[in-house]
């Protein structure tokens, strides 16, 4: 009993210790939190006309100096990231001149030293400024970084000062190979990452496309979402039909984005594909592509399993001229089920959108439509057209 | 005779349960204290996530999953207009607020309706994913494109994120109460852990923190404080503990067995998978969790339900005895009705983590804990009667308990100075090892009696909401200001 109650004696004072210490610990975190942020607030403020001066010389000729005198460790400090602020907000020569000053002053070279600090985190804020600081010299240092690093969120943080520091393009794929090897599906984020660069990277990512490895082609994909241009469409052409199933589907979206002359048989083909983005996407695209032979086919989707598939064909069905919106209010009058309710939606979106059309053959085109759904539902004052005549609907948002 | 041998049966009793209790001290310490460890292990990487990842990209990224946002709102006319504008002004690409009125006695549709000039739709696309009550109506107007509200009849908070669900458009989903107010780059903070592993994640849980207190401006939290009144510091205090020093430990192990429902991140396939949000009782944020578990356990997927303590969202805490009792009864029997559940989850290898570890903790040291703290009371009482003990032995054991808990306390401080220093006062630090001290004395006494009128409730079939009012941020904020 004795010596049960001098162990727990002990622990009371092993926990009076850790107690003691976490408060001093506190205090002390604390008060040097406060003391560095008012002598920063300090710094900031005495280094106004300093800033000032870069500021009215960034489109000067000559180099730009750091400020005359001797400068504090933490002043350093406050000015480089303020210099890695303005990076970030300026393009062209004026970031260059930036950065330039910040390779002057040391800031750099500070900063490579510490990607061999024994201490993790300063490893990883090194990394960070000298992204921040566009600093191509630390690239393959910190390649070798993000080579030995495990997957964590602080991968990214390497990653990304890779990608704003790469000066050439097999750096931007030598930082995608070590981001992705850990098999994460994270195609997403690599394509933001990538496209932090500051190099042309619309020829790197036609490259990628190329590439044997599933994942880079995914990247790419992903990161000219919006932007496909003539020269990659025989590339997505080929990958329409690649086996790897995401890499089909982004090829798809993208291929479509670019409103491609499909033909039936394609059309047809993708409309059976069992990746339901792969079908949502040829069904919105239909209605892009103004492709009135592909009715039947979009009536027959309204019955898809997914919600997004009926949705975009509904939607395409009413960007079908007369012909696609009399086969929308034949569902909606006659269906039932998933079909009628997609169908009744699209149609009543479509009356909703009666004062948004300026032009005349947009209205035009919107009284047809209205002569249309008149003769299926009627011209009572109780429909709901009339009841809501100045309200509209972005179901697609 | 026979009184000399009852008395020492009852010894014997009073022997055993003393060993019992002393052992049961210990391994609760145990996992608390290496919960603790888990989560300073991670403060630092927590710490640089936060401080190295920008967001001036992402932000406007269409790279960022697109998120439907339900806001689940009863009777909440008073702030449901202040946090709707908060959410319409997020920091985010492509996001959607649903707000769903369930069936409010007060004006709540109301207000919304004349704020945003919102109209019924008349044939809202509501997809049935989930079993729901059937909505009234669905209220939009297109110079809002991103606001929908949801007027239906009450039917529970659950029901309500059941119905959001099913209008909902996009994959990912967050529900968020209506009376919490999420900082600008709250969302995109939890995208981007989303994205770090966009396969495995299910749901992710923010940190919640107590506004009463803080200056609030246009929908957003201006200046931090701490909460002046007793009941709102308490739980101050409490929630740093809970979510800073618990969650980010449970979180490590893949052990978080609730994401708070004031703010949390679903992937809206796996929500729909395990079919949505069970209503009819409280505790539906503990139970989409236990579910998400199991679910992706039993089916053998890869998976983690993670913790974003950089992602802040507001709340307002109760701020009187009789609705912090009654929230806290609400919790208990939420919590009791979700282990009677899924009971069978306990101490079964097959849910791993869960199954040894969450469950079991779960049960025996959250859910059971007040009834060991009153027998423990009867028995000091029995060993003093029976002259079975000695005041030294009686401090000892209760300073190893305060300290132990205050210990814990003190670490929660100390990750939050680590990395998120949001109290920047003196005085705010103090304050807040001061009721770290003396919840000990009456505070945490309380949290167990209420756990335990919870739990007679629940026995007795009570599942009412019991008193919950609001007050307008304006007025929470003009009195932070004016004190």
């Amino acid at each position: 009993m004795d010596s049960h109650l001098t162990l727990a004696i002990y622990f009371v004072y092993f926990c009076l210790g850790l107690i003691g210490i976490g408060m001093l610990s506190l205090f002390w975190f604390r008060i040097r939190s406060n003391r560095m942020e008012k002598k920063q607030e300090l710094y900031l403020q005495k280094h106004q006309d300093y800033f000032k001066f870069i500021q009215t010389h960034l489109n000067g000729a000559s180099d730009l100096p750091l400020p005359p005198g001797k400068l504090t460790k933490l002043e350093r400090r406050v000015i480089q990231n303020k210099l890695i602020e303005w990076i970030e907000q300026f393009k062209g020569e004026i970031r260059d001149k930036l950065v330039k000053l910040c390779q002057d002053a040391g800031f750099v070279s500070e900063d490579i030293k510490l990607l061999d600090s024994l201490f993790y985190g300063r490893r990883i804020s090194a990394a960070y400024r000298l992204g921040g600081m566009r600093a191509a010299e630390a690239v393959p240092r910190m390649l070798i970084m993000l080579e030995k690093q495990r997957y964590s969120p602080l991968t990214i943080v390497i990653a990304r000062a890779i990608a704003k520091s790469a000066e050439r393009g097999d750096q931007l794929k030598e930082m995608l190979h070590h981001l992705l090897r850990h098999g994460k599906p994270i195609h997403n984020m690599a394509a933001d990452i990538l496209m932090e660069t500051g190099l042309d990277s619309s020829r790197l990512l036609l490259k990628l496309l190329e590439d044997e490895n599933p994942d880079l082609v995914k990247v790419a994909l992903v990161a000219m979402w919006g932007q496909a241009v003539p020269e990659v469409v025989p590339a997505l052409d080929r990958l329409v039909g690649t086996g790897e199933k995401d890499v089909r589907a982004e090829a798809v979206k993208l291929y479509l984005s670019s409103n491609p002359v499909l033909k039936d048989d394609t059309i047809r083909e993708l409309m059976a594909d069992s990746d339901w983005e792969v079908r949502a996407a040829v069904a919105k695209s239909l209605g892009n592509t103004h492709a009135a032979g592909s009715i039947p086919l979009l009536r027959t989707a309204l019955q898809d399993s997914n919600w997004r598939v009926r949705s975009n064909s509904a939607e395409s069905l009413a960007k079908l001229g007369e012909t696609g919106f009399e086969v929308l209010c034949q569902i909606a009058k006659n269906g039932s089920g998933i079909e009628r309710e997609a169908a009744l939606h699209q149609v009543e979106k479509a009356m909703l959108e009666e004062g948004e059309h300026q032009k005349l053959d947009q209205m035009v085109a919107y009284n047809k439509k209205k002569l249309l759904y008149e003769r299926y539902f009627g011209v009572s004052e109780s429909k709901p057209v009339r009841q809501v005549a100045a309200v509209g609907g972005d179901y697609t948002a | 005779m026979q009184q000399s041998e009852g008395i020492t049966l009852l010894r014997d009793i009073l022997l055993i349960y003393g060993l019992f209790a002393t052992y049961y001290v210990m391994t609760v310490n145990v996992v608390y204290f290496s919960i603790m460890a888990f989560s300073f292990r991670n403060i630092m990487t927590i710490f640089r996530r936060a401080a190295y990842s920008k967001f001036n990209t992402l932000s406007g990224s269409e790279l960022v999953p697109s998120i439907s946002l339900l806001v689940p709102a009863y009777n909440e006319e008073v702030t449901v207009i202040e946090n709707v504008k908060c959410l319409l002004t997020l920091n985010y690409p492509t996001y959607e607020v649903i707000v769903i009125n369930d069936g409010s006695s007060d004006d709540t549709l109301g207000v919304l309706r004349r704020e945003f000039g919102l109209e019924p739709l008349p044939n809202p696309e509501m997809r049935n994913s989930i079993d729901c009550q059937t909505i009234n109506s669905v209220y939009y107007n297109p110079q809002y494109p991103h606001l929908y509200v949801i007027d239906k009849p009450n039917g529970g908070k659950a029901d309500s994120l059941n119905a959001g669900i099913n209008l909902s458009h996009y994959p990912l989903i967050s529900s968020i109460d209506a009376d919490s107010l999420l900082e600008k780059d709250a969302l995109i903070r939890m995208a981007r852990m989303y994205m770090e592993n966009p396969e495995e994640t299910v749901a992710i849980g923010g940190d919640v923190r107590i506004a009463n207190g803080c200056v609030i401006e246009n929908g957003a939290v201006k200046e931090i404080s701490l909460p002046r009144k007793m009941w709102p510091m308490f739980q101050a205090v409490e929630y740093l503990k809970a979510f800073l020093g618990g969650r980010i430990g449970w979180s490590h192990i893949n052990g978080l067995i609730i994401v708070s429902g004031a703010f949390g991140l679903f992937r809206k396939d796996y929500v729909i998978a395990v079919g949505g949000y069970r209503g009819g009782y409280p505790g539906e944020d503990m139970n989409i969790i236990i579910k998400l578990h199991r679910y992706m356990l039993e089916n053998k997927l890869k998976y983690r339900i993670a913790f974003c303590p950089e992602a802040v969202c507001w709340t307002q805490a109760p701020d009187t005895y009789r609705i912090l009792s009654n929230q806290r009864k609400r919790w208990g029997r939420g919590n009791l009705k979700n282990m009677i559940e899924n009971y069978d989850m306990a101490f079964n290898p097959k849910y791993k983590v869960m199954g040894l570890l969450t469950m079991p903790y779960n049960i025996i040291f959250e859910a059971l804990n007040p009834y060991f703290k009153i027998t423990g009371l009867l028995a000091l009482i029995g060993y003093t009667m029976l002259d079975m003990t000695h005041w030294r032995v009686l401090a000892v054991f209760w300073l190893v308990n305060f300290l132990s808990g205050y210990l814990l306390s003190i670490g929660a401080l100390l990750l939050e100075e680590l990395a998120f220093k949001r109290f920047k006062k003196l005085s705010d630090l103090v304050r807040m090892m001061f009721y770290s001290a003396i919840k000990f004395f009456g505070y945490a006494q309380l949290g167990g009696l209420w756990r335990i009128q919870g739990h007679i409730q629940y026995l007795r079939n009570n599942n009412s909401w019991g008193t919950m009012t609001r007050q307008s941020w304006q007025e929470k904020s003009d009195t932070a200001k004016s004190a």
